[in-house]
């Protein structure tokens, strides 16, 4: 930017693009209109949309940013309400801060059958200091009742020119008709980065720039002709514009971890850039070019090559130790006490190492890249791993804004080991759920780096071994012994972690209505990479049906499960369970004396393409008692929705089978016997 | 919708400075056992000095020193200070000791974050606070915060709790208040301090309450709120001066007539278009109610609910033409507007300040104070009765004020001062809900049918919200709602809102996957297929703190379920009827055998009510046996084997 800073702006040619729409110009129909023509439900449509994007040269400060939002949207219900109140994030950074200007507005409504238009004033308009960082300006439009149209425009201007935040291209209602453009200067290279499941077109094309300018002669050969020249540059600017019609909205479904996620957006990246006669500066092109520069950055590769601060430690954890699992495990079992995550994000480090260590908080990347260092230093070949949590979309392309966390790696000859200090409850290769998102880019000490899926393969399990004793008059007790591992293990520690068992103890019973808890032991809970076992000996109160000489029961018990989650026909977005898993039932019944069975269910199995997932039941006699194995696994931390039918279909039937009943009846009642075993 | 606002602003977690402390008293040790039993904390050592310097300057010291043994009590030491124009903060510092009582870590106000404190439901407010970003580096610590507030406020005056929270427990708990002008007095009450350890001095210039050894409370499922459980001290101003205007109240009259002189008064103009407009709806009737009816149905129409609060307009709403004009305002702003709207058809109407919330809260009697109440409602006397209206709300029917400020006591406003009444009460019977279903069930265990729900009460307030969901919404409602009908399909949905009468009405048909179990030749369901009530409460094995119903309803099922050919039944739920103190329950089920179907006929009703806690399992036993008995399943078998 310094190559510019004598320039005195004078941008012309801006402003080319002439927008169709014509602010206050609003038709009657749409006003006097009262339900979407497309979806008849909605409480609010955008009718229309444009957001105009470029840049200006400001003397002195080189190119400044200026995004120029015009809104018209159509309110059809109270619940649309919320759209009348528009809020802007602005962001500031010491003196340089992003304003908001040139606001307009207006409401109009059909009174009396003619439009009446009533405008948006200053004192509609707030403006409220979130934090050092960010003041929110706000506004609310006047007048808005059902059958309302509003209608705004304003600038936002910022100084950050090499950041363009998210475009999104999708609302939680339809957007009729938008267009979208940005007009970036050569000297400023972007890549665009496309996101959710519509598709994005945009058409690029090229047009003239000039920047007339003077500028201060130093008047270095004849002292006499010093003063102010003028001149002018000519450039080009490289213009995106996307056309969209009939955008639907995005609609929320369960099990997505985070609906933006789906929001169709793009994302600028910035790449380089290059002022005339001088050299290009480089931001990121390619994975390696992403991760030089991550590298270069002083909170992140030097951090790496500080050591000093744990030397003595790390002598004392594994001094004279050569095997090098034990040698990882007992670094970072170190760091993980050690250390207390203050809930912040990033790759890079907050504090930087060396006083985190010292102050016993730090961010994720304080906290991981302490422990690469600690790890490489034991001589171990570890790698920083830069991921994009949970919340925070999938990095498919090389960028850096896509990413916002780091975790640990050790490659070692059988394989590698994934390591993330900053939870209390993890352990050498389970990372915490916010950090399982597809895919890390593993960085080596050379500087290259691979992709590598941070998805655990193994499934997490939950194996239940039961055995159950049916009384006559309805009455069951019975021993459960639950094994929880990795993930399952995790969640429960997360969950319980501080939970005093007495309390426990109560929630439990209060899941399961007439359940009493006899005796309850658990193992593990605080170790750490162990699975956790739990024994409870319970007691409980009519779970069956009695009726004349007849006993019904579902075998599971309280364990069944009587809802489908998936209660929608179809999906759009794929299925997010987080890490694949399996739930077990060994289940062992001793029935009731003076009963013998009338009829089972019948043993079922069923498997989806492709091993995703499947059920088994299993249920025989055997003398007189019952035993069942019983099944579910998922073997994909995240389902493609193609899979959907199929994993509903899954789920319906599992919770069917669950419910088939046995049916018991006394001996000797009335000899209406029938023969044992299921029926078609 | 968030409706409520914050009548006086302030977060009074409040502290004096101390000297020196000496430091190795904050070892986790020297807590006594039974202060930490059920506690996630202890409040160590807290003292709140109150210095009412003259009717415009208050100034707040305030010390407070948790020990926190888990991540959960974390929420006990944090420190968060409100402040706003009038109320500043000064000299805040926290100081974190270890395990022995050692320090670990200070904290200047450098290190405090200073952050807009607006919630979700308001548009801008001047409110903002400090707060200490605090990541705890092992258990226990102890975390010591120091401050002082200058207000220029001397109303509200800070309430002291002995207790900060359930799971929490208290060692030494010092307020003290002290007045530099006899006319400063304030009045107090003490509330549940009986069986305390806590102890009162009072000096020529003010008073000092100190609490000791407070075991934490637990909470429990049905109890009241904790701020009627703790032992506190409530303490009201009777000359004070807000906003740079001066009040001396004793009585709610006072109160009343304080609100209205200098928040009211002259802020009911409106424009010449309006009142035109107004009269002209109303021209045709001369009946009051009629006329109350169309003002309240115009001001749904015509607005909506935005909140803005900035110093007085924390209590003083923004004018009628003002809200005339942006046709949006809070809960002050739209009352006042509506009652400016009232008066000009020559309805008369109260403004009332009342405590909203689905607890029910009262204004204390005998003890006016401008710090009462959440929220503003209307109150049209008409026939020797009050006509009740909610000007927050676009949908709610006139007179009916649902479970946000049913049943409490508020307080009325009018030019002739305030008084406390009591608003109406929706109990047991008045909260109804009629289920009628005529079903068939296939051979197969599915079910498809025409049902029709009709409710009232607070149960027409639960529901009357669906009719402006969209479909998908609403479909997803009622797969919620029965969750266990498997592949729920809900079709010819049409709903009645008769808002005259308070009553919803629901009609569709459903049709469902399998419901009934198979079992060999059998088939087992629950002919309750569409209420099947799950009141039970947790289960607390030494309950200490009383319960309450708060409201109470009736549901009434009348379902007929067609049988499937071929199959008779085996076994019917029969008849059950109970009766308790807490309401009843019956239960008919008979087989038609004309009609080859069953009837299902079932009432519940539970009664509002308060209840001591060794009640307390006999009321989860009546919910035990509510949700037994309407779970019950029927057999049917195969009556014909060759079909």
């Amino acid at each position: 930017m310094k190559y510019l800073t004598t320039f005195i702006a004078l941008i012309t040619g801006s402003l080319l693009w002439a927008q169709d729409v014509k602010f206050g110009k609003v038709d009657e129909a749409l006003v006097a209109r009262t339900a979407d023509p497309a979806a008849a439900s909605v409480a609010a449509s955008v009718v229309y949309r444009n957001v105009y994007i470029y840049y200006k040269y400001i003397e002195n400060d080189g190119f400044h940013q200026f995004r120029e939002v015009h809104e018209r949207v159509k309110i059809y219900t109270k619940d649309g309400y919320d759209y009348a109140t528009v809020s802007e994030s602005l962001y500031r950074n010491g003196g340089d801060k992003e304003g908001m200007s040139s606001i307009k507005g207006a409401t109009y409504n059909l009174v009396d059958g003619k439009v009446v238009e009533d405008k948006l004033r200053k004192s509609d308009q707030f403006s409220e200091e979130v934090n050092d960082y960010y003041e929110r300006a706000k506004f609310t439009m006047p007048n808005v009742r059902e059958g309302s149209v509003i209608e705004y425009s304003y600038t936002v201007h910022s100084p950050f020119a090499y950041s363009i935040d998210e475009i999104e291209m999708q609302y939680d209602i339809p957007i009729e008709f938008q267009e979208v453009r940005v007009e970036i200067p050569e000297y400023i290279v972007f890549k665009p980065q496309f996101k959710g499941y519509l598709l994005l077109q945009p058409e690029y094309g090229k047009r003239s720039g000039k920047i007339n300018f003077t500028y201060k002669d130093t008047g270095r050969y004849d002292d006499r002709t010093q003063g102010f020249q003028s001149g002018a540059v000519d450039y080009q600017i490289n213009t995106i514009s996307y056309e969209m019609k009939d955008v639907p909205a995005l609609v929320e479904e369960p099990f997505v971890n985070d609906m933006d996620n789906y929001r169709s957006a793009v994302n600028y990246e910035l790449l380089y850039v290059q002022y005339p006669e001088s050299p290009r500066e480089n931001f990121s092109t390619t994975w390696d070019q992403v991760v030089e520069r991550i590298y270069q950055n002083d909170n992140f590769g030097y951090q790496l090559n500080r050591s000093n601060y744990f030397k003595k430690s790390l002598e004392q954890l594994v001094g004279g130790e050569t095997d090098p699992i034990k040698k990882l495990s007992a670094i970072f079992f170190h760091v993980q006490q050690h250390m207390n995550w203050n809930g912040l994000y990033g790759y890079v480090t907050d504090q930087g190492v060396r006083k985190a260590y010292e102050e016993q908080t730090g961010n994720v990347g304080d906290i991981n890249l302490m422990l690469v260092a600690m790890l490489r230093e034991a001589g171990l070949d570890a790698r920083p791993v830069l991921l994009s949590t949970r919340d925070h979309g999938v990095p498919s392309l090389p960028t850096q804004r896509g990413f916002n966390y780091v975790v640990a790696q050790v490659v070692l000859d059988q394989g590698y080991v994934l390591m993330d200090a900053t939870s209390k409850y993890t352990k050498p290769n389970l990372l915490p759920v916010r950090a399982l998102n597809w895919f890390g880019r593993s960085v080596s000490e050379d500087g290259r780096s691979r992709s590598l899926s941070v998805f655990p393969n193994a499934p997490s399990k939950r194996v239940h071994f039961v055995n159950f004793q049916l009384d006559a008059d309805g009455q069951v007790s019975g021993k459960l012994r639950t094994q929880y591992t990795d993930y399952r293990a995790y969640n429960f520690r997360s969950q319980y972690g501080v939970m005093e068992e007495e309390e426990y103890l109560e929630n439990y019973e209060n899941r399961y209505e007439g359940m009493e808890i006899i005796s309850y032991d658990r193992k593990n809970a605080n170790v750490i990479g162990k699975a956790i076992a739990e024994q409870i000996e319970f007691e409980m109160e009519e779970p069956l049906a009695i009726t004349g000489d007849k006993i019904f029961f579902s075998p599971l018990l309280h364990l069944s499960s009587d809802e489908n989650p998936f209660k929608r026909e179809s999906r759009e977005y794929p299925v997010d369970f987080a890490f694949p898993w399996q739930e077990r039932y060994n289940v062992n019944i001793a029935l009731p004396e003076g009963y013998e069975v009338t009829s089972l269910p019948e043993s079922a199995a069923m498997t989806l393409p492709d091993e995703v997932g499947g059920f088994s039941y299993h249920i025989g006699q055997n003398g007189h008692s019952l035993q069942m194995v019983v099944e579910l696994s998922i073997n994909q931390a995240v389902v493609p929705a193609t899979y959907y039918p199929g994993l509903r279909e899954l789920f319906k039937n599992f919770v069917q089978k669950q419910s088939e009943q046995v049916v018991l009846t006394k001996t000797g009642s009335d000899g209406n016997q029938e023969r044992t075993g299921g029926r078609r | 919708m968030n409706r409520i606002f914050t009548f006086l602003p302030g977060i009074f977690l409040l502290f004096a400075s101390l000297g020196q402390a000496q430091e190795s008293r904050y070892q986790a040790v020297l807590i006594p056992d039974d202060l930490k039993a059920q506690a996630d904390a202890v409040v160590r050592y807290e003292k709140m000095t109150v210095k009412l310097r003259d009717l415009f300057r208050m100034e707040v010291d305030m010390e407070r020193a948790v020990t926190v043994f888990n991540s959960r009590g974390d929420r006990h030491a944090r420190a968060v200070v409100g402040y706003n124009d009038s109320r500043k903060i000064r000299d805040i510092e926290a100081v974190e000791y270890d395990a022995m009582g050692r320090e670990n870590r200070k904290f200047r106000q450098r290190d405090f974050m200073d952050v807009s404190a607006v919630d979700g439901g308001t548009l801008y407010s001047d409110s903002r606070s400090l707060y200490l970003d605090h990541t705890p580096v092992s258990y226990p610590y102890t975390l010591v915060v120091r401050y002082t507030v200058e207000n220029e406020n001397t109303a509200p005056l800070p309430n002291w709790y002995f207790l900060s929270g359930y799971r929490v427990s208290t060692q030494e708990s010092h307020f003290e208040l002290r007045y530099d002008r006899p006319d400063l007095v304030p009045e107090v009450r003490e509330v549940l301090l009986e069986g305390y350890e806590i102890e009162k001095e009072t000096f020529f210039n003010g008073f000092r309450y100190s609490g000791r050894n407070i075991p934490a409370m637990r909470d429990e499922s049905m109890s009241p709120p904790f701020s009627e459980v703790v032992p506190k001290v409530m303490v009201r101003p009777l000359h004070f001066g807000y906003e740079g205007i001066e009040g001396q109240v004793d009585t709610w009259e006072d109160v009343g007539r304080w609100m209205y002189t200098h928040m009211l008064q002259g802020r009911d103009a409106l424009p010449e278009s309006t009142r035109n407009e107004v009269l002209h709806l109303v021209a045709d009737t001369r009946d009051t109610l009629e006329r109350a009816r169309r003002i309240y149905r115009y001001v749904q129409e015509n607005t909506r609910y935005i909140s803005v609060q900035v110093g007085i307009g924390g209590i003083r709403p923004i004018s009628a033409l003002e809200v005339d004009r942006v046709k949006y305002g809070d809960c002050k702003g739209l009352s006042n507007y509506t009652r400016a709207l009232l008066s000009a058809v020559g309805v008369p109407s109260y403004y009332v300040h009342v405590e909203a919330g689905s607890y029910k809260s009262d204004f204390e009697p005998g003890f006016a104070d401008l710090s009462q109440g959440n929220h503003v409602i209307l109150a049209i006397p008409q026939g020797g009765k009050l006509h009740w209206v909610d000007c927050t709300s676009q949908t709610i029917p006139f007179g009916f004020l649902g479970d946000f400020t049913d049943d409490r006591l508020v307080h009325l406003i009018d030019e002739n001062g305030g008084r406390l009444v009591r608003t109406p009460s929706y109990k047991g019977l008045q909260n109804g809900q009629v289920t009628r279903a005529r079903l068939a069930l296939s051979a197969e265990g599915a079910l498809q049918g025409e049902v029709e729900i009709r409710a009232t009460g607070t149960q027409y307030d639960s529901q009357y919200g669906l009719e402006d969901l969209g479909a998908i919404d609403q479909l997803s409602y009622y797969r919620r709602r029965w969750g266990y009908l498997e592949n729920l399909e809900v079709s010819g949905l049409a709903y009645e809102n008769d808002k005259d009468a308070v009553q919803f009405t629901q009609r569709m048909d459903i049709e469902t996957g399998q419901y009934a179990k198979k079992a060999g030749d059998r088939l087992l369901f629950a002919p309750n297929a569409l209420n099947r009530l799950n009141l039970v409460p947790d289960r607390h094995r030494d309950r200490k703190l009383p319960f309450m119903v708060q409201r109470g309803f009736e549901d009434q099922e009348a379902y007929e379920i067609a049988l499937p050919k071929g199959y008779r039944p085996e076994a019917l739920p029969g008849e059950t009827a109970f009766e308790t103190p807490f309401g009843h329950y019956r239960l008919q089920v008979s087989y038609e055998p004309e009609s080859h179907s069953v009837s299902y006929q079932r009432k519940v009703l539970l009664q509002a009510g308060e209840y001591a806690p060794d009640q307390y399992d006999a009321y989860r036993d009546f919910c035990r046996k509510i949700s037994r008995s309407d779970r019950l399943q029927m057999i049917l078998i195969e009556s014909d084997t060759t079909k």
